[in-house]
């Protein structure tokens, strides 16, 4: 897994002293998730100052819901919910932006989509994960990169154990299938 | 996890990939920047109750309206239904209330577990009502199709919107983020409850009849929810840009 896994037990406890107006404890919920949350939005295909904004929205979005944690649920679905609520929103935007922008002066592409002169393998497959389609690739970072179980990226995204799984066999094969194809064009 | 054992070469990517993303070390700046910004506004808050807690309080709001509806309505469906066609559409229409309920708690808290996807309760309380009308009740219309059904669909929509809006505030408790989804299960729980007391006080139990003026008007708010749900989104979503200049 990518990601070093952050004893729940723990969390729940700071999540509840939060609830409580305990100050240390935001301070330290603050610090051991913001790095997990900083690496889900950079996934995203965005750069590392949109990351950070997206953070700090998303730390508003946390605050202001602190109130519907419950002790006895694990927080990280709790806060990757929020988490994605956040991307979702700030994509949508994203994409106004693109299209008014489109409507002034043709912008060729979107940025994940810029092919670097000689891109490294990892800027390669960065970019065909780029291409899944979005459903597909948040349960990939929420599975690979945040280190998830498919419980909690269930949670987390609404859906089930089942449908996320069916959707990370679809990026799976789509993955297999980009690999295959680059592997046949090197020959 | 759902890995190919047979393809180790694009497990082992993934791996790589997962394990060397951009930097995530928070700069100092930035903590300390989202620190001071929710130290300001923080205070003790109580948390929501349990998903079934607040599912049962939807259910209470349910039951009490409808049958107080029931109570207060014309009860002619009451004498011209079968015993089969009372159980059945009483089922459905409560069953359709108690799985909505469950869904707006759901989608109160976030990361909550979803007993039934939502795709699902809507295929549910679509395909169950209309298969069951078309099977127990009888394909007959009148010649007064149109003037015998608007009164049936205003009524609908006189107790619908009023119980849209009072779920509407009784779901603001919870983290509701604005979308389609949400505008649909507020709309599809009050739509419930109005079809309830409507199909005991309706004299026209014929399946046209139920299928166009109950299920057309329903399917018809349960749109406009989603609709205003999606407004309500992108209304948000531009008030924010504004704020951010």
């Amino acid at each position: 897994m990518g990601e070093i896994s952050i004893d729940d037990r723990e969390l729940r406890d700071l999540m509840t002293r939060y609830q409580n107006a305990d100050a240390a404890a935001l301070e330290d919920l603050v610090a051991r998730v913001s790095p997990p949350l900083l690496r889900f939005f950079g996934r995203s295909g965005i750069g590392r100052s949109d990351a950070e904004d997206l953070l700090q929205d998303c730390w508003i979005r946390i605050h202001r819901s602190r109130h519907t944690y419950r002790p006895s649920e694990p927080v990280m679905p709790w806060i990757y919910a929020i988490a994605r609520h956040t991307r979702l929103d700030a994509y949508r935007k994203r994409r106004r932006l693109e299209s008014r922008e489109v409507l002034v002066a043709s912008i060729p592409e979107r940025l994940h989509q810029v092919v670097p002169e000689t891109p490294s393998e990892e800027d390669h497959f960065t970019r065909l994960v780029a291409n899944l389609p979005d459903s597909q690739r948040e349960v990939i970072v929420m599975l690979k990169v945040s280190g998830m179980s498919l419980e909690e990226v269930a949670r987390a995204t609404s859906s089930t154990p089942g449908a996320v799984k069916q959707k990370a066999h679809r990026a799976y094969a789509a993955l297999r299938r980009a690999l295959g194809k680059d592997r046949e064009s090197a020959r | 996890m759902p890995d190919n054992p047979h393809d180790n070469s694009l497990e082992r990517r993934l791996e790589k990939w997962a394990s060397a993303p951009p930097d995530s070390q928070l700069s100092p700046e930035v903590r300390r920047k989202v620190q001071a910004m929710l130290t300001s506004s923080l205070t003790p808050v109580k948390p929501i109750p349990s998903q079934s807690r607040l599912a049962f309080v939807f259910l209470a709001v349910f039951i009490v309206c409808a049958a107080g509806l029931i109570a207060i309505l014309n009860k002619a469906g009451f004498h011209l239904m079968t015993g089969v066609q009372m159980a059945f559409m009483t089922a459905i229409l409560a069953g359709g209330g108690i799985l909505f309920s469950f869904t707006l708690a759901w989608r109160m808290i976030p990361g909550s577990r979803w007993g039934v996807p939502f795709s699902l309760v809507l295929a549910l309380s679509v395909l169950l009502p209309i298969a069951g009308i078309a099977l127990l009740f009888p394909w007959t219309t009148s010649s007064a199709f149109v003037s015998e059904g608007w009164p049936c669909a205003s009524l609908e929509l006189i107790i619908a919107v009023p119980a849209a809006v009072v779920y509407w505030l009784l779901a603001r408790r919870g983290a509701l983020f604005a979308s389609s989804g949400l505008g649909a299960t507020l709309t599809g729980l009050a739509v419930f409850l109005a079809l309830l007391p409507l199909q005991f006080q309706c004299m026209f139990q014929h399946a046209p009849h139920l299928l166009v003026w109950h299920g057309g008007t329903a399917a018809l708010l349960v749109g406009s929810g989603a609709l205003i749900g999606k407004l309500a989104r992108r209304a948000r979503l531009r008030k924010q840009e504004l704020k951010d200049g």
